[in-house]
């Protein structure tokens, strides 16, 4: 197993059969510690208590949003360089490119494919791993 | 209260009335005698036509207020609960799908893996026979093309967040909607004894929805079936 497939992924979405689907996705890769939650609000104390390395967020959700949760993240000391990529509907221009000043990492729209999701995550760990 | 009597109207016809008594003129006495009839049957119609559209501007505005709180006590709030059952439903469509995929999706690896160790078997007989290898080599693909199917299928559920969304946003709506009926409802204080029209069973109810309607629907086709007997059928 490389070091990669350790990954702790926290996945936030309100829908849980979005959250189960993205789990599934992230096993089938190799990615075997995922957790949940279902929206920003629950999320960050979450990041902050635990050892994630890397963020799939969702857009519009009740409580805290993901746009918010990725300005958080980004205002945090501990957490503002943890990738993050948002899953979303949301798919208005102007959405993405707050979000991209917000300091995300990478975006996908839903409905998305594996192939999709694969090729964002890996993206930006060897973004990061370069950097 | 009785309506005023419009006494001057009649003045003129009680004069004639009066004229053609003192001159004993028995031919204008009748004349007058129609007149002051033709009067008073005016006053009467005029009365009759007033209680008439008074009753129509009061059975329209019932009729309304009857429809307003039938909105706002029934009808906006059982969309509500209808729309909130459509979430409930999909969500589980949706993760008896993830399920029944998750559960199929080990099989065709099993299945692809023993395929391929025999195949991988210098020393297993099967692995002689070309058109046993041939087949064991489809089932490795097939089920690696089935494995790649059934991923499509886990991620497709993901209609179920997208529709979601979309149904969510319109229950919002209608959370708005029945806040604003049942405030327009208590301020024209129509409720009192108005009851909401039902909807009729002869134009069907659609699907049955937990909470939605007065009586409860049946919770299978067990329970159809008993009810059926239980009524001799």
């Amino acid at each position: 197993m490389s070091a990669q497939q350790n990954l702790n992924f926290l996945v936030v979405d309100d829908f849980s059969t979005m959250r189960r689907i993205i789990k599934n996705l992230l096993n089938d890769l190799g990615y075997a510690n995922v957790t949940e939650a279902d929206d920003g609000a629950t999320a960050l104390p979450l990041l902050k208590a635990g050892q994630f390395d890397f963020l799939i967020t969702d857009w519009n959700m009740p409580g805290m949003p993901g746009l918010e949760l990725l300005k958080q993240v980004r205002a945090d000391e501990r957490l503002a360089k943890m990738p993050v990529l948002m899953l979303t509907a949301e798919a208005k221009r102007e959405q993405i490119v707050e979000a991209a000043q917000a300091g995300v990492n990478g975006y996908v729209i839903k409905p998305f494919t594996s192939a999709t999701l694969k090729e964002k995550i890996d993206k930006i760990l060897s973004a990061q791993a370069a950097a | 209260m009785s309506e005023r009597l419009d006494i001057d109207s009649y003045a003129d016809a009680v004069a004639e009335l009066s004229g053609a008594l003192a001159s004993r003129d028995e031919q204008a006495f009748r004349a007058a005698l129609a007149t002051f009839d033709n009067v008073r049957d005016g006053a009467v119609l005029t009365g009759v036509r007033k209680v008439t559209v008074e009753l129509q501007s009061a059975l329209q505005r019932f009729e309304l207020d009857s429809r307003l709180i039938g909105l706002a006590q029934q009808q906006v709030p059982d969309a509500r609960r209808r729309l909130a059952h459509v979430m409930k439903l999909t969500s589980e469509a949706a993760h008896q799908t993830l399920d029944l995929a998750e559960q199929c999706t080990p099989l065709a690896e099993n299945i692809a893996g023993d395929a391929a160790k025999i195949l991988e078997s210098p020393a297993s007989r099967a692995a002689t026979d070309p058109d046993v290898v041939s087949f064991l080599q489809r089932v490795v693909e097939g089920m690696g093309l089935l494995r790649s199917r059934l991923t499509e299928v886990r991620l497709a559920q993901g209609f179920q967040d997208l529709t979601g969304q979309i149904v969510g946003s319109v229950l919002g709506l209608v959370d708005e909607l029945e806040r604003a009926l049942g405030e327009l409802a208590r301020i024209t204080d129509a409720a009192g004894g108005m009851a909401a029209k039902e909807q009729t069973i002869s134009r069907g109810l659609g699907p049955s929805v937990p909470g939605v309607g007065k009586t409860e629907a049946l919770a299978g086709q067990q329970d159809v079936d008993a009810l059926l007997q239980a009524l001799g059928m």
